[in-house]
């Protein structure tokens, strides 16, 4: 016969193997890190939070001057959020969710990106023709002539190169960061304007608005390889799991490319006004913005299923990298 | 000067330039710099207008999904249409009432969804104080029998620029879409509802 405590001791140990598989099953069934999206509400006028392993928005944080563009730190500290219409740059403490300060910032301010080790901040100003570099910590400013409607910034990942993606020129710029000195003016689409660059800092891919494709550039042989036919007035662009995938506005579709081969892989039929895609950081799903139906959805890489959506807030558009890693 | 309203002009926000030396000034920097007026760094806007109408989908899609037929739009005098009902390759230049015109392109059609989808391909800002319009018209059918007109846009104001000029603010332009949008549905709803 068993004594309380032999009964009492099964039971925690049966506790503990359910407890154990329990855990198993929720890492086995939520690939998703902790991750969230920053989603600027350009008429809205705030930024949400989206927790993205339950898909809610977790805090709203009001910004002003009709935000857009949106630059998450590369240790996820801080996110820069561009407002063209109120000519500043807004800083935010990821973790504490809030909003440390504003920096003003030349014209209408909207592409931003920041440098590998989150001491530089690159936004464009779109109804002029420069880049800004700033110095957040010491305010330190210098800037670069672009051409015409600087839209789209992006650095390799070794830090050494900024691509701009001069909309009104049909034009990718590809400059020195250290210098800040144009390196090569490589022509592409008509209208580039989102764009991605791989983690090898290979290639550079942009969608181009007004010839409806995707142009595809070595960075180091400064030359177009590529030109893919996307679908109606292609927006955003971004790399997982060695695929490329651009969000389609008037097509209401996100475009699956392989990136080794280039070959079209799929269409994805997706809601009104897809704006921007962003990935998470293992490459497992990708989320779009949803700019007539003010959503976020997510979207499996791989399966290419839609995973789910959460209503982020009147027209968003994130414009740039909106993703950040909370672990 | 183009921004001078003429007398009886009925302008979607009324182009009145509130000083001559002003309507100067945007006049001539708009049309020395014919590319700002496309430098959209502005907040893009929405506007969605719907209508029920007492007549089947069918016969209501027959009227909204002839991209040439204009006959319910009551702000123009008539179109110049080309290329039927195919996309990318349909065209039509809208004369409006008042005088002016706009160019558009039929970019999608579904004709078993009764959808399509245009865009404002030249604009003319004293027409419609609008920039890259994009526009969906949808007919569905009510369990009624009758059908229901939606009628969708994306655009942005006429000036790209931050701090934009009265006649060319998010609030005109929303306004003069809707009052388009709006006059269209009901026009088009009392000519399919006449017996």
């Amino acid at each position: 016969m068993k004594t309380s405590l032999a009964r009492a001791r099964e039971t925690g140990r049966a506790l503990a193997r359910w407890t154990a598989f329990g855990v198993g099953l929720c890492l086995l069934f939520s690939p998703v890190r902790a991750e969230e999206a920053f989603v600027p509400n350009q008429g809205g006028g705030d930024l949400a939070i989206v927790d993205l392993a339950a898909m809610t928005v977790a805090a709203r944080v009001p910004l002003g001057g009709k935000p857009a563009g949106v630059a998450v730190a590369p240790d996820g500290a801080r996110v820069y959020v561009t407002s063209p219409e109120g000519g500043f740059i807004s800083v935010i403490d990821a973790k504490a969710r809030r909003l440390e300060r504003r920096i003003e910032a030349p014209g209408l301010p909207f592409g931003v990106a920041v440098s590998p080790d989150g001491r530089k901040i690159y936004v464009a100003d779109m109804n002029g023709r420069d880049l800004t570099e700033i110095d957040p910590e010491s305010g330190a400013r210098r800037k670069a002539d672009i051409g015409a409607v600087p839209s789209g910034v992006a650095l390799t990942p070794d830090g050494a190169s900024i691509v701009v993606s001069a909309r009104d020129d049909d034009a990718l710029v590809l400059l020195d960061a250290a210098a800040l000195t144009k390196r090569a003016t490589i022509a592409v689409g008509r209208h580039p304007f989102g764009l991605a660059i791989d983690a090898a800092g290979q290639r550079a891919y942009c969608a181009n608005v007004e010839s409806n494709d995707l142009s595809v550039v070595d960075l180091k042989a400064q030359k177009l390889v590529a030109t893919l036919k996307v679908g109606l007035r292609p927006y955003g662009v971004a790399l997982a799991n060695g695929r490329v995938f651009v969000a389609n506005q008037y097509d209401e579709t996100v475009s699956v490319f392989d990136v080794g081969s280039l070959a079209p892989l799929a269409v994805i039929k997706v809601g009104e006004y897809p704006e921007s895609v962003a990935a998470s950081r293992d490459g497992a799903r990708v989320y779009v913005t949803i700019w007539f139906s003010n959503e976020l959805w997510a979207m499996d890489a791989k399966s290419l299923e839609i995973l789910g959506k959460v209503e982020t807030g009147e027209g968003p558009r994130a414009f740039g990298a909106f993703v950040r890693r909370t672990d | 000067m183009i921004y001078t309203s003429l007398p009886g002009d009925s302008a979607p926000g009324g182009f009145k330039a509130s000083h001559p030396l002003l309507a100067f000034v945007i006049a001539a920097a708009l049309a020395l710099a014919p590319s700002f007026a496309a430098a959209h760094g502005a907040t893009p806007q929405k506007v969605v207008e719907a209508i029920d109408i007492v007549a089947p989908p069918e016969k209501v899609w027959a009227v909204v999904g002839d991209f040439a037929d204009v006959s319910w739009r009551p702000e123009i005098e008539r179109a110049e249409a080309q290329g039927g009902n195919v996309p990318e390759t349909a065209t039509r230049r809208l004369y409006y009432k008042r005088g002016g015109s706009l160019d558009e392109r039929l970019v999608q059609y579904d004709g078993a969804a009764m959808s399509l989808r245009y865009i404002i391909e030249r604009a003319d800002i004293n027409v419609l104080p609008v920039g890259n319009l994009s526009a969906t018209l949808t007919v569905r059918g009510l369990a009624t029998g009758g059908s229901r007109v939606e009628w969708k846009s994306r655009f942005y104001r006429a000036f790209p620029g931050g701090n934009p000029p009265e006649q060319f603010t998010d609030e005109v332009a929303i306004d003069a879409v809707t009052r388009i949008f709006k006059a269209g549905l009901a026009s088009l709803k009392a000519k399919l509802e006449q017996p």
